[in-house]
């Protein structure tokens, strides 16, 4: 049955192409485009070891040169996360702007030149001396991280207030139970018990971190910065560098991708902001490609899981098991660790779970967030393990799913254990029914040609996100969003929000919002850059999928104050009651109208009465208010893809696939298609070519910062226009804006999932690990042709 | 260094420079000119974000030295709309929503056009083919298969 309710809009799901004109005429400013006359050009020295300790920096023959330099000695020794979306007493802190005692990645920041040029910064860079003291061998790997004779990356950090001893580098770890497993592993008459890896990837978003300070003749500071949120860079900038927070400015500036990659502050920033301190002088400070790959990464998971099901399908006990390896700094492995946990378990109805997660720290660039949170990570184990338990059943997989998805009326774990809320809208039947009618399942076997080296299959798998990381009661994370919304004179609307937009089109939704609110068209409404920490108030972050839900959530409560003022105050011109006044848009006028209800040839537009306030020194239709949102409704998706596997060359392809997304509202409909399109070529990526593994000796980047050797999915790797589908359910969030959820993040859950199972189901081989690439596809096959062709499991 | 005076065209204007012998056009594009719409993106002819075209023809600013433009015309993205009429190629990105973060927008627009130039009736596949070296890692590239597309198909019309 359909959910949506006939919801008609003005303005809400119409296509408008005038946003982005910025980007394709080369004027669309990021923080790597801003210059201030006078600057100073910044570069870093980063160390080549992967973790060694710092006995002196010394960059007095650099300072020769007239460069202004900066050490570990300079910085403050303020420790610090630079991700405060976890709420203090959840957060761990084990950092310093340079580290102090010693590195423990290569690529890790310990000095930094500012000069004129950036050669002349260069030139300076080389003459800084540093003393290495004791040097250990690299931990790669989470083998290398878990083992007993490891040398310790860290002695101790913070939790909170809290000095915390670390024991054999584990960084954090957690651990829930609910229900009785073992008595649900006793009911069952099927276990399954397998093991997952899924890879640590680059965000390779194309824009690299870059930061540009000015220093103020306050004491305080102007900062252009790549981040996802403008608040949280200010209020850690106060309290590393002791600055009032009223007077370091951060400008909301465009943001060249991010993919989380910029949740936290990222380490240029800091580094920027104390070499413009010391130099009195505005300082601009961009990576390279290389040493932003070493900056951040995505968490690679490995899962242990194992399920236990009943003949009829009823799922009765599962145990997740995951180790992450993490890096040289614990920017966010315990809330992380406890989103997997949330993603597993709002899954499937297990009835009775425990989750075991341990997080290690490693010598390598510190992961982070990336789309999906973990989602994709985890998502990959309990999809293939969905499919693998449906074929012991001799269950249709689609049917399987269909029984045991957690759906309307359920409690959903948004993020985590402490992020519950009750499930209102869901579109995970109609997605399943309507996706499988489109990818024709019923045909697929039809598809199979047993005999040729062609071999080609289908797989399907589903997933999701929160939108937003609201729940009844404020749980570990921080969620709440701003806004201030104003109709100006002429009846246009300024909307100020520190909300950011990765390039889904969170500003173009937030623009719509309110002009579907003050019934003003879209083009009148300016959401736009040139508002900064000081004109908006507190939004977390744009992260979590929450742009559209929390985000333009606070806009329409905001907008909806306004609303009131200005139908209050027609009231008075027109001698009514403010209930009797009727707001619309009138398309021809181009210009929002108000009419005593009945008599819309009475009416006066918005521009007028905006106008008559303004003469008559009545005052601004103004409004400023904060929201936190009070769910984290689920966005739902599911995804059917074709492959086919070239059994000669290894190599897989996919000539089609289906996706189907439920975000309830859809605002932005060709941005919205453009999220999911855009996931499915990062999951593609996840699913076969990307993998950022590090030298074991020299604890370096293997593809030595080389995109090309990294690999990312270019034209080629995706499917003809023609054979691609997308599709949306047909639901309503009553909790939402306008009943809209999100999609980002959940685009890309199961993108690696059904391309697995698609593989599988091509070639009969299950692979435990990503990505398969064309050689680790051949070795496989060559595996099972040994075994006499029947179907197997590649580790 | 000694620096080096070059001449060149840029988006219609004439203009003089000193440049080292080391410069790259990227480097004389964005820090000297200030035309930023010039991407960086990997600075080692990877990802296709800097490119722009040399006398009509298109080359990557990061792997282009400075001096090698001397007596040249260069045209960037910023040199496409003609005062606030868009190239129909920009507007196509944008009728089709092949724009999200925009910093791979300005190379994939300006390679878009030369495949125009030089084959004006691709099918996908070679559409395809000539765009592989230009990364985006937002769009999965569908929408900005896309608008090549109806470009093409308008300018048959």
């Amino acid at each position: 049955m359909l959910e949506q309710k006939e919801h008609k809009f003005d303005i809400l799901g119409r296509d408008y192409d005038i946003k982005n004109i910025g980007k394709v005429t080369g004027e669309e400013k990021y923080s790597c485009d801003i210059n201030i006359p006078g600057q100073l050009h910044a570069v870093i020295l980063r160390s080549p070891y992967a973790h060694a300790e710092i006995k002196e920096v010394d960059y007095t023959e650099a300072e020769k040169m007239g460069a202004i330099c900066i050490g570990p000695q300079d910085v403050p020794d303020v420790i610090y996360n630079e991700r405060i979306v976890s709420i203090p007493a959840k957060t761990y802190r084990d950092r310093t702007v340079f580290p102090k005692d010693k590195v423990r990645h290569v690529g890790e920041a310990i000095a930094a030149c500012a000069a004129e040029t950036e050669g002349k910064a260069f030139e300076a860079l080389k003459k800084i001396k540093v003393i290495w003291g004791e040097k250990w061998e690299p931990l790669v790997t989470l083998d290398d991280a878990m083992s007993p004779d490891a040398p310790a990356i860290y002695d101790n950090v913070f939790l909170g207030e809290e000095r915390v001893k670390i024991s054999n580098n584990l960084a954090c770890d957690r651990n829930i139970d609910v229900g009785d497993i073992e008595e649900g592993f006793k009911e069952a008459d099927i276990i399954a018990d397998e093991t997952f890896d899924v890879q640590r990837v680059y965000h390779m978003q194309l824009e690299t971190k870059s930061a540009v300070c000015q220093p103020e003749a306050d004491g305080g500071i102007t900062l252009w910065t790549t981040t996802q949120g403008i608040h949280n860079v200010r209020i850690l900038l106060g309290q590393i560098f002791s600055i009032p927070l009223s007077r370091i400015n951060v400008k909301r500036i465009t943001l060249g991708g991010s993919f989380g990659s910029s949740i936290q502050m990222n380490s240029v920033t800091p580094i920027c902001v104390a070499l413009a301190l010391k130099a009195r002088k505005p300082v601009k400070l961009v990576t390279t490609r290389e040493e932003d790959m070493y900056d951040h990464s995505s968490y690679p998971l490995k899962t242990r899981l194992k399920v236990g099901v009943k003949k009829d399908g009823t799922l009765t006990a599962a145990h997740c098991q995951v180790w992450l390896e993490i890096g040289g700094h614990n920017i966010q492995a315990y809330p992380y660790l406890g989103c997997v946990a949330g993603w597993f378990a709002s899954l499937y109805r297990w009835k009775n779970l425990r989750y075991e997660g341990k997080a290690y720290y490693s010598n390598k660039g510190p992961a982070c967030a990336r789309r999906g949170y973990g989602s994709p990570q985890v998502n990959f184990p309990v999809e293939n393990m969905i499919d693998i338990l449906a074929e012991k059943l001799g269950m249709d997989p689609i049917e399987f799913r269909r029984k045991n998805y957690v759906g309307k009326g359920e409690e959903f774990w948004g993020q985590g254990p402490t992020v519950r809320s009750l499930i209102r809208s869901c579109g995970v039947e109609e997605m399943l029914d309507r996706g499988a009618e489109l990818i024709e399942w019923d045909k697929k076997s039809e598809l199979k040609n047993k005999n040729g080296k062609i071999k080609r299959g289908i797989g399907v798998a589903r997933g999701f996100h929160t939108s937003g990381t609201g729940g009844p009661k404020a749980g570990e994370v921080i969620d709440y969003s701003g806004a201030t919304v104003k109709i100006n004179e002429d009846g246009s609307v300024d909307v100020i929000t520190a909300l950011m937009d990765h390039g889904g089109g969170t500003w173009e939704a937030g623009a719509k919002v309110a002009a579907e609110v003050l019934k003003v068209p879209f083009e009148k409404v300016s959401i736009d850059n040139g508002v900064d920490t000081r004109t908006t108030v507190f939004d977390v972050n744009t992260h979590a999928t929450r742009g559209v839900y929390c985000g333009c959530g606070a806009i329409k409560y905001v907008a909806e104050k306004v609303k009131e003022m200005l139908l209050n105050y027609a009231a008075t011109l027109f001698e009514d009651r403010p209930e009797n006044l009727v707001l619309a848009l009138n398309e021809e006028l181009g210009q929002g109208i108000i009419y005593p209800i009945d008599l819309p040839e009475k009416y006066k537009t918005i521009a007028e009465i905006a106008d008559h306030a303004r003469i008559n020194s009545v005052g601004t239709f103004v409004y400023t208010s904060t929201l936190r949102q009070k769910n984290c409704p689920p966005c739902f998706i599911t995804y059917f893809t074709e492959v086919e596997v070239n059994t000669e060359t290894g190599e897989i392809s996919v000539p089609r696939v289906v996706m189907m997304g439920d975000s309830g509202t859809i605002i932005n409909p060709e941005l919205w298609k453009g999220q999911i399109l855009g996931a499915y070529a990062l999951g593609i990526g996840l699913g076969k070519l990307e993998d950022i593994p590090y030298n074991k000796e020299s604890g370096k980047l293997n593809c030595n910062g080389l995109i090309t050797d990294f690999k990312v999915p270019i034209t080629t790797d995706m499917p003809h226009t023609d054979n691609i589908t997308v599709e949306h359910a047909h639901t309503y969030e009553p909790t939402g804006p306008f009943g809209a959820k999100g999609i980002g993040e959940a685009a890309l859950s199961a993108v690696a999932s059904s391309f697995g199972n698609a593989v599988y189901d091509a070639v009969g081989i299950r692979f435990h690990k990503l990505p398969i690439t064309p050689e680790v596809m051949l070795k496989a096959l060559q595996d099972k042709n040994r075994i006499g062709g029947k179907n197997k499991d590649a580790h | 260094m000694r620096k080096i005076p070059i001449k060149f065209t840029i988006n219609g204007q004439q203009k003089e420079a000193l440049v080292q012998s080391n410069e790259l056009l990227i480097n004389l594009l964005r820090d000297e000119l200030y035309l930023t719409g010039t991407k960086y993106g990997c600075g080692i002819g990877e990802c296709g974000a800097c490119t722009v075209f040399v006398d009509d023809e298109l080359v990557l600013a990061c792997l282009t030295l400075a001096v090698t433009v001397d007596g040249k015309e260069i045209t960037t993205i910023e040199g496409l709309a003609k005062g606030k009429e868009l190239h129909p190629m920009q507007v196509s990105f944008l009728k089709n929503a092949a724009v999200q973060c925009g910093f791979c927008t300005p190379g994939m627009i300006m390679t878009a056009i030369s495949l125009m130039k030089e084959n004006p009736d691709p099918s996908e596949e070679e559409i395809r083919e000539y765009m592989r070296g230009n990364i985006c890692r937002c769009t999965g590239y569908t929408q900005i298969i896309k608008a090549i597309k109806e470009y093409a198909h308008n300018m048959k019309a």
